[in-house]
């Protein structure tokens, strides 16, 4: 095995991690920066395995921008939740939307 | 006419995505009203040049066009049946849209109709996509439009649903990157035409690919058990949002599922790894679908959990591979677009969120008790209704194939489809009304109309599904290689 393959898999495999890291934060955090964050590093592990794995430019560059405008929204969306909830913790504005729903509340 | 009418069959492929595209951009120049009626006229013009396409290669058997060179389009059986559908539905829930308008912001009206336009041009692309990269980036058009529609339109409550959108399909779409660069490592293309005679270097390599890309839509569709972002989308009752998104979103990554599944799961070296991933997935849908829907105590969140198990049908049907199961699959499409069109329109109608809502709404809203009435028994699988079709020719291909299995879970999702559904039944017409109305009151609720007649239709198209029965199974065998 050449050194060429052995750092293209060391690269993959770097990359694998990164991307499960991601998707964990992404999926389970209940803090909005962390879940982007989250969004960030997994598409950056996609990204960097589709380079090692030699995918063409026309790839990446499409992975690069869908990882600029999901951050983009996710940004507007955590902005939007400080203003109207004063926090970006998914248990304190699920409990404001409780109270929101409770009888004789405005929604 | 007739050269406009040749003119507009020659770019076929491409026309409806620059109707789409060119639409929104005039919906956000508009003032809000005006926006409205332009882009559901926009999707309708999608919706007439797809059919006219469908019509003459599914059902008049001419021959199948080649895309104007330098498009990278690629004409293809699954993708010419499910265009009309999605264009079909998207212009339904954009006409029924006009009517839950009022729930949101008068300014934000023009970008609301802007990004439903969005999430169609994004659907159809996929539908139409010569290669991986563009499937890619139309589906991440689609998803992304859905997420800004749901986080400006909803009012705060569906801010954290909208994160929980942005944070799967972020993860959906890291792992379809991740499938799509294994799959090009072994397979050496990423045009979806030359996967069939491609010369795979690892099969093993090349199977977890297509795997990993199919899960990262699945995850967009809402195939249970990655379905956890429903739950915060699903919140209001019938905003413009929830309209969209159970009808054009979920039916669109679906369709699109299928295409892709049409190109990996039929490729002789591939195709017995993917099968087997769909199976088991499709298997898990339809079962925690199923029970989910019915301990669902709110309209949407039901009609979703319901679509999930019907995804699951669907994934069955792919799974084997065969022209007949993907014309099977595309009947049980076109059957979860009527039930989802009745539910979520419905449930706008009536401004139904919690299922007590429902009590007695039969008489006080006619037509949308019809339409959740026809919903709930084609949901079911009651025999006469697309639903039943759907299922009925899931189990022919499954047994076909000795997969006597999958008969058993068409069982299973029909054995809980008359529990939640039976519930919808009781309550909508053998309760006492308990509560005020809460659906929309002014003249603008016609425009619910159409989208609810239409899906009474569709699923009453179960008693005389010929035409349907043709066009899938014309698709099927196109997408295969066979003649139309």
């Amino acid at each position: 095995m050449g050194p060429e393959i052995l750092l293209t898999r060391a690269i993959f495999a770097a990359a694998l991690v990164l991307l499960m890291c991601g998707a964990v934060a992404a999926w389970a955090s209940n803090n909005a920066i962390r879940r982007l964050a989250g969004i960030a590093l997994s598409m950056l592990g996609a990204i960097l395995g589709l380079g090692a794995l030699g995918a063409p430019n026309a790839l990446l560059i499409a992975a690069a921008c869908a990882v600029f405008v999901q951050l983009a929204i996710g940004a507007a969306v955590t902005v939007r939740l400080q203003e109207d909830y004063g926090a970006i913790e998914a248990p304190e504005t699920d409990q404001a939307d409780r109270q929101d729903d409770m009888p004789g509340r405005a929604p | 006419m007739t050269a406009a009418l040749d003119l507009m069959r020659t770019h076929a492929a491409l026309l409806p995505l620059i109707i789409a595209m060119v639409g929104a951009a005039l919906a956000m120049l508009c003032p809000p009203r005006l926006s409205w009626g332009l882009a559901t006229i926009a999707a309708l013009l999608c919706a007439f040049v797809t059919a006219d396409t469908t019509v003459r290669v599914l059902i008049a058997a001419a021959p199948l066009w080649s895309v104007a060179e330098g498009v990278p389009l690629l004409a293809d059986g699954i993708g010419l049946f499910a265009s009309p559908l999605m264009a079909a539905v998207a212009a339904l829930a954009l006409a029924a849209s006009g009517a839950v308008l009022s729930d949101i912001e008068r300014r934000t009206w023009p970008l609301a109709m802007a990004l439903v336009l969005c999430q169609l041009f994004g659907w159809l692309g996929a539908l139409a996509a010569r290669d991986l990269a563009g499937v890619f980036v139309a589906i991440e058009t689609a998803w992304l439009a859905s997420v800004a529609l749901l986080a400006f339109s909803d009012g705060r409550t569906a801010l954290g649903g909208a994160l929980r959108m942005l944070g799967a399909g972020g993860v959906g779409s890291a792992l379809f990157l991740c499938g799509v660069g294994i799959f090009y490592r072994s397979v050496g293309t990423l045009e979806l035409s030359a996967i069939a005679t491609a010369h795979i270097e690892s099969a093993d390599a090349a199977a977890l690919g297509a795997g990993l890309m199919l899960l990262g839509v699945a995850l967009k569709a809402g195939v249970a058990p990655l379905h956890d972002w429903m739950g915060g989308a699903f919140t209001r009752p019938g905003g413009p949002a929830a309209l969209v998104l159970g009808t054009v979103g979920v039916i669109g990554a679906l369709a699109v599922i299928v295409r892709l599944a049409g190109y990996v799961a039929t490729s002789p070296t591939i195709g017995e790894g993917v099968s087997i991933a769909l199976a088991v997935l499709g298997g898990a849908s339809v079962v925690i679908g199923s029970v989910q829907a019915v301990g669902a105590h709110n309209l949407t969140r039901l009609a979703a959990y319901a679509g999930a198990a019907q995804a699951g049908g669907i994934l069955l049907c792919v799974a084997l591979g065969s022209p007949a199961g993907f014309a099977a699959a595309l009947v049980q499409l076109t059957a979860l677009a009527a039930a989802a069109l009745a539910l979520f329109g419905g449930a706008a109608a009536g401004g139904v969120q919690s299922l007590e809502h429902l009590d007695g709404l039969g008489r006080r809203a006619p037509l949308a008790g019809a339409a959740i009435m026809s919903g709930a028994i084609s949901l079911m699988g009651a025999p006469l209704t697309l639903g039943f079709l759907g299922r009925w020719r899931l189990v022919e291909a499954g047994v076909g194939a000795g997969w006597w299995w999958a008969a058993g879970a068409v069982i299973f999702a029909s054995l809980a489809g008359v529990f939640y559904g039976g519930r919808l039944i009781e309550r909508l017409y053998f309760r006492r009304a308990g509560d005020l109305f809460h659906g929309p009151n002014d003249a603008w609720r016609w425009a619910l109309a159409p989208m609810l007649a239409a899906s009474i239709v569709a699923i009453a198209f179960g008693v005389s599904p010929a035409l349907l029965l043709t066009a899938a199974d014309s698709a099927g065998a196109l997408m295969l290689g066979g003649l139309p």
